[in-house]
C-alpha cells in the first residue's frame, strides 16, 4: 500500500510521495462524506475500519495507518477500499483519477441489511462485508434489484500534471525542497476546502440522510473510480455544474481537482428528470398547434390517403378555419379519425372541426373544376411550406402555441359565426403577404365583381384581399419560409372578419398538399403537383363547407386531385400573367395560407376581370348603340 | 509579507441566528487555516440546511463561543447598526529593538471581516429587505420560512467565498509553524464599546497590515 516510502531520499521520490497520498487522501475524503459504507460520521473516532485483508478488527492498531492518517494534517478514519484503489493508482500518478458518485434508486425489495438502518447493528460485525459490499456494489445490486436506475450526481476528477523540463532542470535541493514543502502545504489547505465543500454540496444530503434517518431508503449512493472519464450527455451536462479548486501549482507540477455536480438532486424516486418532463408534455399537448405540427409530419409521410394528412396540416396551419368551418356543415363524416384528437386537444371545438370535414368531401369536386381555373399554383407552392413545418414540428411548435393561443381565444368567439371567422383568418394571413396596398385595391376591385357572381358582398371584400394574397403566395412561397408563413397565418386570424369561405377552403388545401409533396418545402412551388392540391382547395372557395367537403374529397382521390391542381396551376399562372402586381406581391413572401386564400381569390378576379371586360363590352356596345341610336334619331 | 483580505459578503440575520452564523464562518475558516494535524468534526447546525466542519479543537471551540458572546452583548448594546467582526492570522516576531517594551511584533498576513445586519427581533424585518410586510400570522410565517431559506442560501455563499478565496490565495501562507492543530496565532476582533475604538482599531490594523514593521 504505502509502497514508496521506501525511496523517501530523493525529492522526486518525496514528491511522488505527496502526489499519491494526495490521491488516496483525496478519495478517502470523497467516499468518507459520499459513500455510506465507510462514512466515519456515524462511527465514533475509535472505529476505525482497519485494512480490509489482514485483519477485520476495527481498532486502530497498526501504526502504520495512524502515520498515514496524519498526511495532509488530516486525520481521518482509516478507509480500506479507498486505500486498495489508491495502490491501484500509484503506479500511475499522472493518471487523473474520476470518482463518480452514483445516486441509485432501489426497488422496494432491496435488501435491507444494506440500509443505513441496520447499518449500526452490523457495523462491527460486518467490517468484511462493508468493505466487500463497498467494493462491489455494483455487481451485487443487480442481483439483488431488477429495476435499477442509476444517476451520476458527482464527478470529481484529481488530476496531477507534472512539469517534466522544470523538473528536471530545477537544481537547487534546497529549491526543490522548498517546493516540496510548498506542495505539501497547499495540499493540505485543497484538502481542508475539498473537506469543507464535500459538505456542501447537495449529494451530502442525500448521504446524510441515507446513514442517520431510521427510515429505509428507496436509493442508495455507490461510487465509481476510474482512469477516464465517461463523457455525459447532453442533457446530463446541462444539469451538472462545476466547481474547479484552484490548483496546486509549484514548480514540479500542478494538482487539479474540479467537481461537476447535480446542483439538484432529488432523493425521491426519479429526482428531477420526472418533474422535468412534466412541464414539457403539458405544453406540446396543450397546444392545438403543437399536435399538429408532431402529426404532420409523420402522417403526411406515412399516410398514402391524403384525407389525414390534410386534416394534420390543418392542424398546424390554423386553428381558426377548424374551428369556422368544421362545425356548420360537415357533422357527419369525420374523414380522418387521427386529426381528431390533435383538434380536441387545441379546441373544445374538434366536434365542429370533424362535422366540417365531411362536407368538404362533398363541396372538393366541385371546386377542384372551378378553383382550378383560378389559378392556384401559387397556392400550391404556399401549401408546400407548410409541409416543411410539419418536418420541423420543434422550431415551428412554440409559434403556434403562441399564435393558436391567441386564435383559439377569438376562434372561440368566432367559433359562432363559423364560416365567416374562418375566412377572416385566412384573410389577415393574405393581407399580411399582401404588402403593397395598390396590388390589394386592384384585387378588391376585381374581387367585388367576382364575388359579385358569388354571391356575397362580404366575400369580395375577402377576394380582393385574397388575391393580393394569392399572387403572393403562388410567387413569393418559394422564397418566405414555410415557419414565417405560418406565424403569419396564425397571427391572421385575429383579423379574421375580412375573409370568407374560400380562406377555409384554403387551409384545406393548404393540408392536402401537404400531404402530397410537404417533404419537399416551399421552394417546390413551381411544381405541377402542388399546384393540383391548390385546385382542390379552390373548390373551398366556393363555400367554407364546400371547400372542406372538397378537401375531404381530395385527399381520399390523391391523384385526380393532382390533375386538378396542374390545371388550376396553369390557370394560376395566367392571372399572375395578367396582373403583375399581384405576382410582386406573391415576391415579398406571403405565406403559403395566404397563397391558398390568394387561389381561391384569384378565380373570383379573374372572373371578376372577365365580368369587367364583358361590361365593358357591354357598356361599350350600349354607348355605341345609344350613341348610333341617338345619331339615328337625331 | 502580503496581508490578504477577504471581505464576505454581509448577511442579514436576526438576533437569534448570529451565534450559529458565526459560528459556522469562523470554525469554517479556521479550518482551513488551523493547518496542523486535526481531526475534523462536522456540525450540523440547528437553524439552517448546513454542515460546516470544526477543527476538533476544544480550546478554539471556547475562544470562539467567548467572542460570540461579546458580540452579542455588544449588539444587545448597539441595535440597528451594521456590525462586523474581524479574524485576523498574523506571525510572531520578536523585534529586539523594542525587546523591552514587552511588545511582540505582529505580522498579519490575513484578515477576514465577517458582515453582519443584525434585525431587531421585535420589528418585523428592516425597511432593507425585500419582504414585504405581512400582517397576517400566517403570511408572518411565510415570510419567515421564506427569509430564513434566503439566509441559508447567503449563509452557503459566504461558506463558498471562504473556500474560493482559499483555494486562490495560497502563497502568503506563511511555513506552518507547529504541527498542532491550530497552526497560526489568530485574533478575533469584534466592535468594542465604542464605535470609534473600533474604527480605530481597524484602521491601526489595516495600517500594521500595509507595514508589517510597525508594532501592533
Amino acid at each position: 500500500m504505502a509502497s514508496s516510502r521506501g525511496n523517501v531520499h530523493s525529492d522526486t521520490a518525496k514528491k511522488e510521495q505527496i502526489i499519491t497520498e494526495f490521491f488516496t487522501k483525496t478519495l478517502q475524503i470523497i467516499l468518507e462524506s459520499r459513500s455510506p459504507y465507510m462514512s466515519s460520521r456515524h462511527y465514533s473516532g475509535e472505529q476505525v475500519v482497519s485494512s480490509p485483508s489482514p485483519s477485520s478488527s476495527s481498532s486502530p492498531s497498526s501504526s502504520s495507518f495512524r502515520t498515514r492518517d496524519k498526511w495532509f494534517n488530516l486525520a481521518l478514519r482509516e478507509c480500506p477500499a479507498a486505500l486498495e484503489n489508491i495502490d491501484f493508482w500509484r503506479q500511475s500518478n499522472l493518471e487523473p483519477m474520476v470518482v463518480d458518485v452514483i445516486l441509485v434508486q432501489r426497488s422496494i425489495d432491496w435488501d435491507p441489511v444494506n440500509f443505513s438502518p441496520q447499518r449500526d447493528i452490523l457495523k462491527n460485525p460486518t467490517l468484511k462485508e462493508q468493505v466487500s459490499n463497498f467494493m462491489n456494489l455494483e455487481s451485487e445490486d443487480p442481483c439483488v434489484v431488477e429495476p435499477r436506475n442509476e444517476k451520476v450526481i458527482e464527478r470529481w476528477v484529481v488530476q496531477y500534471e507534472s512539469r517534466k523540463s522544470r523538473d528536471g532542470s530545477s537544481s537547487g535541493s534546497k529549491k526543490s525542497s522548498g517546493n516540496l514543502h510548498s506542495l505539501y502545504k497547499k495540499s493540505i489547505v485543497l484538502l481542508r476546502s475539498l473537506y469543507a465543500t464535500l459538505r456542501l454540496l447537495p449529494a451530502y444530503k442525500l448521504f446524510r440522510d441515507l446513514i442517520s434517518s431510521g427510515h429505509i431508503h428507496t436509493y442508495t449512493l455507490t461510487h465509481r473510480v476510474s482512469t477516464f472519464v465517461e463523457p455525459f450527455t447532453r442533457r446530463e451536462e446541462v444539469d451538472m455544474q462545476r466547481f474547479s479548486f484552484a490548483p496546486v501549482d509549484t514548480a514540479c507540477g500542478r494538482l487539479c481537482l474540479s467537481v461537476l455536480y447535480r446542483s439538484i438532486v432529488s432523493d425521491g424516486s426519479s429526482g428531477p428528470s420526472t418533474p422535468m418532463s412534466p412541464q414539457f408534455i403539458p405544453d406540446y399537448v396543450g397546444s392545438p398547434l403543437a399536435d399538429p405540427l408532431k402529426r404532420l409530419p409523420s402522417l403526411p409521410r406515412s399516410h398514402g390517403s391524403p384525407s389525414c394528412s390534410p386534416f394534420s396540416r390543418r392542424h398546424s396551419w390554423s386553428y381558426e378555419n377548424y374551428q369556422a368551418s368544421s362545425p356548420l356543415n360537415l357533422p357527419s363524416p369525420s374523414p380522418s379519425p387521427s386529426p381528431s384528437p390533435t383538434y380536441s386537444d387545441s379546441h373544445a371545438s374538434v366536434s365542429k372541426c370533424r362535422s366540417r370535414l365531411p362536407p368538404p368531401l362533398s363541396l372538393p369536386q366541385h371546386l377542384p373544376e372551378a378553383f382550378q381555373a383560378t389559378s392556384k399554383n401559387v397556392g400550391y407552392d404556399e401549401y408546400w411550406p407548410s409541409p416543411v413545418f410539419s418536418p420541423s414540428p420543434s422550431p415551428s411548435p412554440p409559434m403556434y402555441i403562441a399564435r393558436t393561443d391567441a386564435s383559439k381565444a377569438l376562434l372561440r368567439c368566432e367559433s359562432a359565426p363559423v364560416s365567416i371567422p374562418i375566412s377572416k383568418a385566412f384573410n389577415r394571413e393574405i393581407l399580411r403577404p399582401s404588402p403593397p396596398p395598390k396590388l390589394t385595391r386592384a384585387a378588391t376591385l376585381k374581387s367585388d365583381r367576382s364575388t359579385g357572381p358569388s354571391g356575397s358582398s362580404v366575400e369580395k371584400f375577402s377576394l380582393g384581399r385574397d388575391e393580393s394574397g394569392r399572387f403572393s403566395g403562388l410567387r413569393i412561397s418559394t422564397n418566405s419560409s414555410p415557419g414565417i408563413s405560418f406565424s403569419r397565418s396564425s397571427s391572421r386570424p385575429s383579423i379574421p372578419d375580412d375573409f370568407d369561405d374560400a380562406e377555409f377552403a384554403c387551409p384545406f388545401v393548404v393540408d392536402d398538399d401537404d400531404m402530397g409533396s410537404r417533404p419537399e418545402s416551399l421552394d417546390q412551388k413551381g411544381k405541377p403537383c402542388d399546384p393540383l392540391d391548390h385546385g382542390g382547395s379552390f373548390p373551398v372557395r366556393t363555400s367554407q363547407d364546400a371547400a372542406v367537403g372538397a378537401l375531404v374529397l381530395m385527399l381520399k382521390k390523391a391523384p385526380p386531385l393532382r390533375q386538378d391542381s396542374l390545371m388550376a396551376s396553369k390557370a394560376d399562372i395566367e392571372e399572375a400573367v395578367l396582373k403583375p402586381d399581384n405576382q410582386q406581391q406573391s415576391q415579398k413572401g406571403v405565406c403559403t395560407n395566404i397563397q391558398s386564400s390568394s387561389l381561391a381569390m384569384s378565380r373570383t378576379t379573374a372572373d371578376a376581370l372577365e365580368e369587367l371586360r364583358s361590361y365593358k363590352e357591354l357598356k361599350e356596345l350600349l354607348l355605341t348603340q345609344g350613341k348610333s341610336s341617338q345619331v339615328i334619331d337625331k | 509579507m502580503n496581508c490578504e483580505v477577504s471581505q464576505l459578503k454581509e448577511l442579514e440575520v436576526e438576533h437569534f441566528e448570529i451565534r450559529e452564523v458565526l459560528r459556522c464562518i469562523l470554525h469554517t475558516i479556521m479550518f482551513h487555516r488551523a493547518l496542523g494535524l486535526v481531526r475534523p468534526k462536522d456540525v450540523d447546525l440547528e437553524l439552517f440546511d448546513i454542515t460546516y466542519v470544526q477543527c476538533g479543537d476544544v480550546e478554539l471551540e471556547k475562544k470562539i463561543d467567548e467572542k460570540i458572546d461579546q458580540f452579542i452583548c455588544w449588539v444587545e448594546k448597539h441595535p440597528n447598526k451594521k456590525s462586523q467582526i474581524c479574524l485576523s492570522f498574523y506571525e510572531v516576531k520578536n523585534n529586539k529593538a523594542i525587546w523591552f517594551s514587552n511588545k511582540v511584533e505582529r505580522l498579519y498576513w490575513e484578515q477576514w471581516y465577517i458582515n453582519l445586519n443584525v434585525a431587531q427581533h421585535h420589528k418585523p424585518t428592516s425597511s432593507k429587505s425585500h419582504h414585504s410586510k405581512v400582517v397576517d400570522s400566517e403570511g408572518a410565517s411565510e415570510e419567515r420560512s421564506a427569509r430564513r431559506a434566503a439566509i441559508e442560501v447567503s449563509l452557503r455563499e459566504v461558506l463558498f467565498q471562504i473556500i474560493k478565496f482559499v483555494n486562490e490565495k495560497k502563497d502568503h501562507i506563511p511555513p506552518i509553524p507547529s504541527r498542532e492543530g491550530i497552526s497560526f496565532p489568530y485574533e478575533i476582533t469584534i466592535p468594542s464599546s465604542s464605535d470609534t475604538t473600533f474604527g480605530m482599531d481597524m484602521i491601526k490594523r489595516m495600517l500594521q497590515t500595509g507595514h508589517p514593521t510597525m508594532l501592533s
